[in-house]
């Protein structure tokens, strides 16, 4: 499969080279043409009924999905990254047969399972066993299938003798458990596993994804849809990134995260853009304002950088009365609110001066060696060397900006720290080397 | 997902069907102190309290059957036709309503439409049947004569069942698509019921309205329950041929309805 990867990535720009190219040597589970859908939107009611009838145009259309092709081979793990109303929920439940394509094709080798389905028709006064019964019967299996895996899927629940007591006295995690147990074990020959598996604790996740991992390594082919790009960079042979409804990128895990990366931070732009006209949380006397504030990364070009890129914060100042004393102060916060790095112009660059009316753009470059997570920009302008006296304007949350996975090796922590490692032989004993590799008899 | 290969399908969902009557007849009542017990109470109890009205209290009496049983004629006359369209009433209306109230699973389980009434038929014939059971339990103690006639009361109620779930599934549709269906269908049966001789018997009807009630299907089911089990005697098999007729022209539009708007259908659940 690691070939598979690395052969996709080599054209990840094209999608059209792409889904032709799935020359594995495993049969296909899922392959999907061309596939489209769009959903109907009626002014009332009865006029779905009239055009289901007739033919006749009453509706405004929402195309979900259009020209959606993809394969997942046997054993195969395809991560789908896309935002919210990308169509990826609409790709499940066409995959799971629920809703029917408006066009293409959906060739699909043997029973899909999902775990959408998690604990679909679990009926609270039957006992965690009865409801194992109902539960795999809706995933499409067998009465025999069910018996010689009941055991299993009790063990896997760690329910213990639980599972003969009524569902409305488990806790909600035990029937979150009971209900991943059962759909994990449904041994469908594609599992399409989305946010559904974000929840519950560290260890059962960690279970789960020890069980996902063991179904690829016995042939069944996955469908990853998750926003957890750590997990999808992790788990997936190869990644298709949805927009719009259509199939952006298709290619190696990492190709798709940057692209997806993107499209997120065109969003949050606009998002940020909007955020920033309100003015929102600005404290001081308004004798300078911020006029504009960007922050984006220097290959990114976007609020979503990469640990490691420069960070390139954009402040434009514009001075409603004249000052000749002013520092200006910029403090990056984590997601916690908590103070991971600031500085102040005055002490470093001393006071800035300047006239009624004047505007002024200031550049700061950063080397963004932080930990990935979401992180806000407070700026600050005050006379002298701090705000504790008097101040022109405190903007909390001023800008924001995200980091997603690192250039180069990870570090742990918040940040990377300047360090140095020298590596010195000791000779032991005679004959006795600390690295073994140089060792050629 | 369309009526075409429908015994394939038939086979494969047959588990899933089976499990759904299960839920309707017995899982409803678990946690209850009698628990599937209550599925064979409502009928009983139905039929206790006909009995009691109409025989002690009313003393209703009904001439002309083949045997003649005084006080409980007409409570033999009336249980022989409450309970089928009691069968028939319950079940259209839930499967009228089946698609909306299914949405939760229709939306995450494949299922097939057209198959999922059969749940709603096959729970309500059983109660059905534990209804008959009682009923002739009760005509033994009574002496009243079950004859072999009543081996043909399963036809006539698989011919109940196929307009049953003909009409259903057309309802079923449409109700999807508008609200008024429902509302139409709880207001509408208890009219049918009235324009049915259940309660009354078909000789007082005047003969000038009579051709016309007659086009009830109903009408032509309920009348052939009791040429079996009162009469003992052949029933109309015109009346019966033609609510064949009318049920294969119901499934006919019932299957261009799913093939014509399955697919919208999923959409607007």
């Amino acid at each position: 499969m690691k070939s598979n990867a690395s052969t996709s990535s080599l054209s990840a720009l094209d999608p059209a080279v792409l889904s032709s190219d799935a020359v594995s040597p495993q049969p296909l589970a899922i392959d999907v043409q061309g596939l489209g859908k769009s959903f109907k939107l009626f002014a009332k009611p009865a006029d779905r009924l009239r055009e289901a009838l007739t033919g006749k145009n009453r509706h405004t259309a929402y195309q979900a999905l259009s020209d959606v092709s993809f394969s997942v081979a046997a054993g195969e793990v395809l991560g789908v990254l896309g935002k919210n109303g990308a169509g990826k929920s609409t790709l499940l439940k066409l995959l799971t047969g629920v809703i029917m394509p408006d066009s293409g094709s959906m060739a699909i080798n043997g029973r899909v399972t999902g775990l959408l389905e998690l604990g679909t028709g679990f009926n609270l006064e039957l006992s965690g066993a009865d409801n194992i019964t109902a539960n795999a019967l809706m995933l499409g299996m067998t009465h025999a299938e069910i018996e010689q895996r009941r055991n299993a899927m009790i063990e896997f629940s760690e329910l213990g003798d639980y599972i003969h007591e009524p569902l409305r006295t488990y806790s909600s995690g035990m029937v979150m458990r009971l209900g991943f147990a059962i759909a994990i074990h449904a041994d469908p020959a594609c599992l399409l596993v989305d946010e559904a598996l974000s929840v519950g604790d560290g260890y059962f996740q960690q279970k789960c994804m020890q069980r996902i991992r063991e179904f690829k390594q016995q042939g069944g082919a996955i469908l990853f849809v998750s926003h957890d790009l750590n997990a999808v960079k992790i788990l997936c042979d190869r990644a298709i990134v949805l927009d719009g409804g259509k199939v952006v990128t298709q290619g190696s895990p990492e190709d798709a995260v940057n692209i997806y990366n993107h499209i997120m931070a065109r969003q949050s732009e606009e998002e940020e853009n909007r955020h920033l006209a309100r003015h929102a949380n600005v404290a001081g006397t308004h004798q300078v304002v911020v006029a504009h504030a960007q922050a984006k990364g220097e290959l990114s070009q976007a609020e979503v950088i990469t640990s490691g890129e420069m960070l390139y914060l954009t402040i434009t100042l514009t001075a409603q009365e004249a000052v000749d004393d002013m520092a200006l102060g910029l403090l990056i916060r984590d997601r916690f609110g908590q103070d991971i790095f600031g500085i102040n112009t005055y002490e470093r660059h001393g006071p800035i001066q300047m006239d009624k009316g004047e505007t002024r753009t200031f550049d700061v470059a950063i080397h963004a060696v932080i930990a990935p997570g979401k992180y806000t920009v407070t700026l600050a302008m005050h006379p002298g060397k701090d705000h504790l006296d008097a101040c022109y304007w405190w903007q909390d949350g001023a800008l924001q900006f995200e980091v997603a996975g690192f250039i180069g090796p990870t570090f742990s922590g918040i940040c990377e720290l300047p360090y140095t490692l020298t590596p010195h032989s000791i000779q032991c004993e005679p004959g006795v080397s600390t690295s073994a590799s140089k060792e050629t008899p | 997902m369309t009526l075409g290969n429908l015994p394939k399908k038939i086979k494969a969902q047959l588990p899933l069907i089976l499990l759904l009557t299960r839920q309707e007849l017995v899982d409803r009542h678990k946690g209850s102190i009698l628990g599937r017990l209550w599925t064979m109470l409502a009928p009983l109890i139905n039929i206790l309290v006909f009995v009691l009205i109409f025989s002690t209290i009313m003393g209703a009496r009904l001439e002309g059957f083949g045997v003649e049983v005084d006080q409980y004629t007409y409570s033999i006359y009336l249980i022989s036709g409450i309970l089928a369209w009691t069968a028939f009433a319950k079940s259209i209306s839930t499967i009228t309503n089946l698609f909306i109230e299914r949405a939760w699973l229709i939306t995450k389980v494949r299922l097939s439409l057209p198959l999922l009434p059969f749940s709603v038929l096959l729970a309500e014939g059983v109660i059905y049947a534990i209804g008959m059971l009682f009923f002739a339990v009760f005509l033994i103690l009574v002496a009243f004569p079950i004859t072999a006639w009543w081996l043909f009361l399963p036809l006539i109620f698989a011919l109940q069942l196929m307009f049953t779930y003909a009409l259903g599934l057309v309802l079923a549709v449409l109700a999807v698509y508008l609200k008024d269906v429902r509302e139409g269908v709880a207001v509408l049966l208890p009219v049918w019921f009235w324009l049915t001789p259940i309660v009354y018997v078909s000789d007082i009807i005047p003969a000038s309205v009579l051709p016309w009630m007659q086009l009830n299907p109903l009408f032509q089911i309920i009348n052939a329950y009791r040429e079996l089990v009162l009469y003992q005697r052949m029933p109309d098999l015109g009346g019966l041929a033609g609510v064949m007729l009318l049920s294969c022209i119901l499934l006919a539009i019932a299957r261009w309805l799913i093939l014509r708007t399955e697919k919208d259908l999923r959409d607007a659940l």
